[in-house]
Parts: structure tokens; C-alpha cells; sequence
């Protein structure tokens, strides 16, 4: 029932009263209460009664106004015994209420617990209007609808109670023959008691708050526990429609859970990952890890990390690249979810993509890169062909010569004009060497001043691709307060090219660890401009000096030349190249160049 | 023996050519020379001495690795010393596997090219001779009848003449006479002798299927 609609009730119930219905006076003998004869006081029966209600209120709270009544009934010695409380449900105390019902009744009213009265027109409205203890007499006269509530009330004993200053209802006793009068001193026990019903008021209203507020909870949980299904359905929904790749993994390595589409990418199977054999950090190729680490690092900070692209290795040991993205579950476990995405077929793609660039610029002829990529090799190969081929001549001749000789079989016009072969292969021979050292000599004269950053920053476009190609990862530590350098730009790009690929093919069999190339450029501790390119590769050994000296070669399709004329270069600039072992691994390439104006 | 022996010289640069013709002729050998692998295909060669090719690696046109390949795929077996420029590992392996007789970095020693030319000239030989004998071998074969060379079938299979001749339903004796003249064709002297030969033109065709 709604507030508006109880309120209605109450009016009609007003406007209903039948012409001539005793007045309030009529029905009322207060002061009678204090000139009858009273009772003695019988103290250590109130006291046995006040102990069992403390008691009841400690232990049993939810039917404390029951007590109660009885209490009453029992020290008054009264017919019918009870309490009527402000509500506006008629079910549960409320004390803005607009009526009262009758939470507990004993005695011979006990078949009307539950009903109740107005708030406006009432016996217990009186009581709280006039805010004092009323003695009712008959007091259906007034009230017509307590007409059919039997037996009638010969005299109605009410008491108001108060919480925080507020009557929220009475406790009363009833008489429905004139056996027995209530006098002075049910007067003053009811008081004593209505101090008391205050007091169980108030534990009940907390005991039923409680209830609503547990209930309440219980509700709640209900939702997010019905809610937590419909997501947990959803959840398994993504993880078996096997769109994307799923695993549920820990900080310490371990796979514990994935779904088909995982498995699938890196071909295990659900039997390696309940055996625990198929760990994400093992599943992660070595030149991966620093990645991965990174990652962690995020997760520990934020609890996720955003996606990132890398390799998982395939059961057969083959590559699978992918795009991974995760979170740490709630509560601060080490345990969390990621998302895998399979990109074979957009890298697939874009390789395609980029061969058929890389065909276009090569047929157009429009980027020098593959050219230059390829001169230094060619250029050392016809040396070494250019050199040999009047060599191999020369030698040839003369054996056969020194054969003849052996033979006593040499003629002189056979020896003229073998002598005149070798004299011509010489000669081409030496013309071969004049020319290798006009191109080494010759260029110089292109010198210019230079910014040396933007001169590796050039070569490294250049060999973008090659980096790309075989997975090599590129940092440039280029100091900003360079001097220029009066150098050959084409010169500088070729030792820069030489060295860099050099790096580049020293990390192609490295597969354990991260693949990384570290370009510097930085003032030396003597004040010198200085260039390093470091790798991760295979290293030097015992051949550091070795590295320099021509036609010599770890690689097996190098001529043994690039380092030999880099280092050429370099001096003919005035300048230092040397190599060093890099830690742990690989090798440091370093070079010097003099400033701007600074010598010569 | 019959013709002489050639070595066939490809090599792009003429000094080298000649000067390796003029080396070869020292120990009494013929060289032709070529400047291209194209220029030694085109010539037509009388197959009947026993040669060999000195190649350098690094041809203008066709390298000397595909004209090895190109040599291969027309079924010409001719043994092949390679020069190159420079010590080239994985193409001195492949060239090696391919079946290459000698791979010398230039400038060589003149005797190191003399003896892998000997090598050569001597494995050219060899294979001559086989093929020759197994010619041979098969002419004097096909000139048996057909009842001779059924029954020579028999004899190589290791039957007994009495087998043979309740194989073939004829009597032991007619057996013994068309062995013996089958023998006799087929310059056999003992049934050894025979089986060695029937062996020689059947294990290429065996070991192929």
C-alpha cells in the first residue's frame, strides 16, 4: 500500500465518525487513576520482571515486544497487554507513520496482534497529542471501529514512549471486566515500562535494519554474481569462438590455460599445456626477451601492456609473428590474460608489398642503395679478377718457358715474343693497381664540410630494409654537439655502408640472443670526433688485427677488401679506424674524423 | 691409342689463353681456345678423342657454374678443371660436387694445372674405354640369335644345362652346342668371363631402374 493511498483510508475513516460519538472527555478517567486505593508497591517482583526483559532484549531481540507484553500483563495483572507502534505499512514501525498497529497483544486481545488504529483519531493519537499517560474508559463509545473488537475495554491503561524525543507509539494494558481497577501504581510501573519499550524500540529498529541492510547485501551479491555468469559466458564465448589467440599465463613464465586458436599459432596441443611443458618465456625467441621484459615492466607498473608486436617460436622451432596484448588479473596476483594476434598473413603481405618496392626501385634505378650496397663487393672482385688475369698470363709464360728451358727446346722467337706477352701483362697489371689507387686518391678532391649525424642518418635509410630483413634492432646514440667535418660524403656513406653491413652479417647466424646494431657518434676524451658502430655478431676472436689486412675474410662469400679500403678512407681523411671486441658480445667499429679547419 | 688428346681452354682474356696454350703445348698437349662458353658450344667437336675443359669461373654471358649445369643437361660428359679469380669456398664446393676434377685459384703453379689436366685427360680416357667396351659387348650380344642369347640369360642366372634345356624343351645337347657357340661370339673364354660382360651392360640400366 502506497503512502497517499493510507492517507485517503485515514481521511474517510475521519469523515466516517457517526454523528454523536462520545467526546474525548467522556471517555476518559485519568485523574481517577491517583484517588483510587492503591496497591503497595511490589518492587522485588518489578525487579525479577526488568531483569527478564534485559535479559530477553540481550538475548532474543526479535521478540522482544512480545515480552514485553507479557511483562505488562503480568505485573499489572490486566485482562490484555500490548503495543501499538506508528507504521506506514502496518508491518513494520516507522515514525513518521500515519497510523498505529499491534506488533504484540497478550492476553485476551492476542487473536488482533496485527491490527491497529488511526493516527488522528485514536486512543493512542490522544496519548501522543496530549504527551502524558491516558485511562480510557469504554472508549469504543468515541471510537466506533473498536465497536466490533471484543471483548470491550472496560478501562484502557496508555503510555507514550520516546525515541530521540519523538513518540513513536504506547504500551498499554487493558481491563474488560471491573474485577479490578489500574491505580497509582500501574501508573507508575507502565512509565517504568514504557522508559523500557523506548529501549526495545530502538534494539528492534536496529536488529530489522540490520536484516534490510544484510538483505540488501545478499542482493547485491546475487547481481554480481548473476552478472559475473553472463560475463563468464561471454568471456568463454571469445575464448572458444577461437577468433583471437587467448592464454592465461603467470609473471614467472608459465602457460596455464589458452585456447585452440593459440595452440594452433604455435602448434602445441591442450596435453603440453596442462603438463606444463609450454612456457611463454620459452616459447619467446632470445632476440625477443628485452621486449618481453619491457612488457612485464609496464604490466608491474599499470597491470597492462599495451599490444606489441614480436615472434613466438612454433613447436617445429619455425617462427610465428604476432601482435600480443594483455592485463594482470584483479587483486594483485602475478597471474593475467593476453590476447594473440596471428600476422604471418600481414606480414606475408607487406613483404610482398615490399619486394615488389623494392623490385621497382631496383628497375627503376631511382635509389642508389642496391648499386651502392653492391659496389664495394664488386669493386674488390674485379681487383682481385683484373689483377689475376695478367698474373695468371705471366706466370703461365714463364713456366712453360722455364719447361722449354729444361728441354733445351727454347727457341729465340718463341722467347721474343713470350718475353714481349709478359712485359704487356705487367704493364696491364701495374695500370690495374694505378687505377685501383686514382680512385682511392681521386676522391678526395670532393671534399665538403659535413654534418657526420646526418650522413649516418642517411646510410641507415639506406639500409633500412636490410635491418628489417633479418630482424636486427637499430639505436642511434648521436651526440648534437658535433663539430662538421671536411669530408667526401660519398666516401664517408661508403666506410659508414662498409661497416654497418660488415654488423649486419656478423648477426645474421645469432639466434640466441637480441640482434642489435648501435650506431654512436660522440667527442671522444681527447676532444676528437668520433664514430662507432657496434653489433651483437659472432665477434672478433683472435682476429682483430687480422681484420684489416686485405683479402683476408671470416665470411664465405667476402672478398677481404671492405675493411682494408674503409680503413683507407678513413686515413685518407686524416683519420683512425680500429676494431674492438664489444661486451659481451660482437664487435665496435670506431673511427675518427678531424674537425672542420681543425688541422690541415 | 687413337687421336690425340685436346684440351679445350674458356677463358675471357686472351693473354691468359694463350699463355695456358703455350704451358699445355710444353708437355706435348693440344689446347683449342675459346673466349666464351657460347664459342666452345657452337663448335662442333668430333667426339673421338679424349678431352677435357679448363674453364674460369667468371665468364662474360653464361658463368662457368651454368655452363657446367648447361654441360649436364645436354649429357656431355667432359671432365672440367675450373680457375677463378679468387678463393671462392661455396662456389669450389658446388662446383666440386658437380663433379669438377680440379679447382685452382689463379695465378696457380704450372704444375698443379698440368696435373689436374693429366687428371682429367685420364678419367676422359677411362670412361672412353668403358663405353667402348660396353659397345662392344652389346654389338657381339646382338649378334646372337635370339635362342643364343636366351639361353645365355639362363646360363648368367646360374642354371644348369639340363635346366635350360627342360626350360626351353629341347634336348641338353643342343644346349651345350648353342652355349658354346654363344660363347664363342661373345669372345668369352671362360663362364666368368661371361657373366663379367652381361654385368657390364646391365648394372647402368639396373642401378637406373
Amino acid at each position: 500500500m502506497t503512502e497517499s493511498s493510507a492517507l485517503q483510508n485515514e481521511v474517510s475513516l475521519e469523515t466516517s465518525i457517526p454523528e454523536g460519538g462520545a467526546s474525548l472527555e467522556s471517555i476518559l478517567c485519568t485523574e481517577e487513576l491517583h484517588r483510587r486505593p492503591s496497591r503497595p508497591p511490589d518492587y522485588e517482583k518489578e525487579n525479577r520482571a526488568l531483569v527478564k526483559l534485559v535479559s530477553a532484549l540481550a538475548d532474543s531481540p526479535s521478540t522482544i515486544f512480545h515480552t514485553l507484553a507479557d511483562t505488562i500483563q503480568d505485573i499489572t495483572q490486566c485482562d490484555s497487554a500490548g503495543l501499538s507502534l506508528l507504521t506506514r505499512d502496518g508491518k513494520t514501525p516507522h515514525v513518521e507513520g500515519q497510523r498505529f498497529y499491534w506488533p504484540a497483544i497478550c492476553g485476551m486481545w492476542g487473536p488482533h496482534v496485527g491490527g491497529g488504529t488511526p493516527r488522528n483519531f485514536g486512543p493512542c493519537g490522544d496519548v501522543l497529542d496530549q504527551n502524558r499517560t491516558l485511562l480510557f474508559t469504554h472508549f469504543e463509545r468515541r471510537y466506533p471501529y473498536l465497536m466490533p473488537v471484543s471483548p470491550a475495554a472496560e478501562e484502557c491503561l496508555l503510555v507514550p514512549f520516546y525515541v530521540d524525543g519523538k513518540a513513536v507509539g504506547t504500551i498499554w494494558g487493558i481491563m474488560h471486566s471491573s474485577r479490578r481497577k489500574f491505580d497509582a501504581e500501574d501508573d507508575r510501573i507502565m512509565a517504568s515500562l514504557g522508559k523500557f519499550a523506548s529501549s526495545a524500540y530502538q534494539a528492534w529498529t536496529h536488529i530489522e535494519d540490520l536484516k534490510i541492510q544484510v538483505a540488501e547485501r545478499e542482493k547485491a551479491e546475487a547481481e554480481v554474481r548473476e552478472l559475473a555468469k553472463g560475463l563468464e559466458a561471454k568471456i568463454r564465448r571469445l575464448v572458444e569462438a577461437n577468433v583471437v589467440g587467448i592464454v592465461m599465463w603467470n609473471l614467472e613464465g608459465a602457460i596455464t590455460g589458452a585456447n585452440e586458436a593459440f595452440l594452433h599459432m604455435v602448434q602445441y596441443d591442450q596435453d603440453d599445456i596442462a603438463s606444463g611443458r609450454v612456457r611463454w618465456k620459452d616459447l619467446t625467441p632470445a632476440e625477443w626477451r628485452n621486449r618481453d621484459e619491457q612488457a612485464i615492466a609496464e604490466i608491474k607498473g599499470s597491470s597492462i601492456f599495451r599490444p606489441f608486436e614480436k615472434e613466438y617460436l612454433r613447436k617445429d622451432g619455425t617462427r610465428v609473428p604476432v601482435l600480443l596484448g594483455g592485463a594482470l588479473f584483479e587483486g594483485g596476483g602475478n597471474e593475467g590474460v593476453a590476447f594473440v594476434l596471428d600476422l604471418s598473413e600481414q606480414k606475408r603481405a607487406q613483404e610482398k608489398l615490399r619486394d615488389a618496392q623494392q623490385s621497382l626501385y631496383a628497375t627503376q634505378g631511382e635509389l642508389a642503395q642496391i648499386s651502392r650496397l653492391t659496389t664495394m663487393g664488386e669493386l674488390t672482385a674485379s681487383i682481385a679478377h683484373e689483377v689475376n688475369q695478367p698474373l695468371t698470363a705471366i706466370t703461365n709464360n714463364g713456366s712453360a718457358c722455364l719447361r722449354l728451358l729444361a728441354n733445351q727446346n727454347l727457341g729465340p722467337e718463341v722467347l721474343r715474343r713470350t718475353l714481349e706477352e709478359i712485359v704487356a701483362d705487367g704493364n696491364r697489371a701495374s695500370a690495374v693497381i694505378a687505377r685501383i689507387r686514382g680512385f682511392i686518391k681521386k676522391a678526395p678532391s670532393e671534399k665538403s664540410e659535413l654534418d657526420v649525424n646526418e650522413v649516418i642518418q642517411e646510410v641507415l635509410a639506406l639500409v633500412g630494409p636490410e635491418l628489417q630483413k633479418n630482424r636486427i634492432a637499430v639505436k642511434c646514440e648521436l651526440s648534437t654537439s658535433l663539430p662538421l667535418v671536411f669530408a667526401d660524403r660519398v666516401q664517408l656513406q661508403q666506410v659508414l655502408l662498409n661497416l654497418i653491413v660488415n654488423g649486419i652479417e656478423a648477426m645474421t647466424a645469432v639466434t640466441d640472443r637480441a640482434r642489435a646494431l648501435v650506431v654512436q657518434s660522440k667527442i671522444d676524451e681527447s676532444g676528437v670526433l668520433m664514430v662507432a658502430v657496434c653489433d651483437t655478431g659472432t665477434g672478433l676472436s683472435l682476429e682483430a688485427d687480422r681484420v684489416f689486412t686485405p683479402f683476408f675474410t671470416t665470411k664465405a662469400n667476402g672478398m677481404g677488401m671492405g675493411l682494408p679500403i674503409s680503413r683507407s678512407l678513413v686515413e685518407g681523411h686524416g683519420g683512425r679506424l680500429w676494431a674492438t671486441s664489444n661486451s659481451p658480445y660482437g664487435a665496435v667499429f670506431s673511427f675518427t674524423l678531424p674537425a672542420a679547419g681543425s688541422s690541415s | 691409342m687413337t687421336a690425340a688428346p685436346v684440351v679445350f681452354v674458356v677463358d675471357d682474356d686472351a693473354s691468359v689463353r694463350s699463355s695456358l696454350k703455350f704451358l699445355l703445348s710444353t708437355v706435348g698437349l693440344q689446347a683449342e681456345t675459346f673466349d666464351s662458353a657460347d664459342g666452345f658450344l657452337h663448335k662442333k667437336h668430333p667426339d673421338v678423342a679424349p678431352s677435357c675443359l679448363v674453364l674460369d669461373v667468371r665468364l662474360p654471358g653464361l658463368s662457368g657454374l651454368d655452363f657446367q649445369r648447361e654441360l649436364a643437361t645436354r649429357n656431355i660428359c667432359i671432365p672440367i678443371v675450373f680457375l677463378t679469380g679468387h678463393g671462392d669456398i661455396p662456389m669450389s664446393v658446388r662446383a666440386m660436387k658437380a663433379g669438377a676434377v680440379e679447382f685452382l685459384t689463379k695465378p696457380f703453379r704450372d704444375q698443379d694445372l698440368l696435373d689436374a689436366v693429366r687428371v682429367a685427360l685420364d678419367q676422359d680416357r677411362a670412361r672412353r674405354e668403358r663405353e667402348k667396351e660396353i659397345t662392344d659387348i652389346r654389338g657381339r650380344f646382338d649378334s646372337l640369335t635370339s635362342r643364343e642369347q636366351e639361353v645365355v640369360s639362363m646360363v648368367v642366372a646360374g642354371m644348369l644345362n639340363k635346366q635350360i634345356a627342360a626350360e626351353l624343351g629341347t634336348a641338353e645337347s643342343t644346349v651345350k652346342v648353342q652355349r658354346s657357340r654363344a660363347m664363342e661370339k661373345m669372345q668369352a673364354e671362360s663362364l666368368a668371363d661371361l657373366i663379367k660382360m652381361i654385368q657390364k651392360v646391365q648394372s647402368p640400366s639396373q642401378k637406373a631402374s
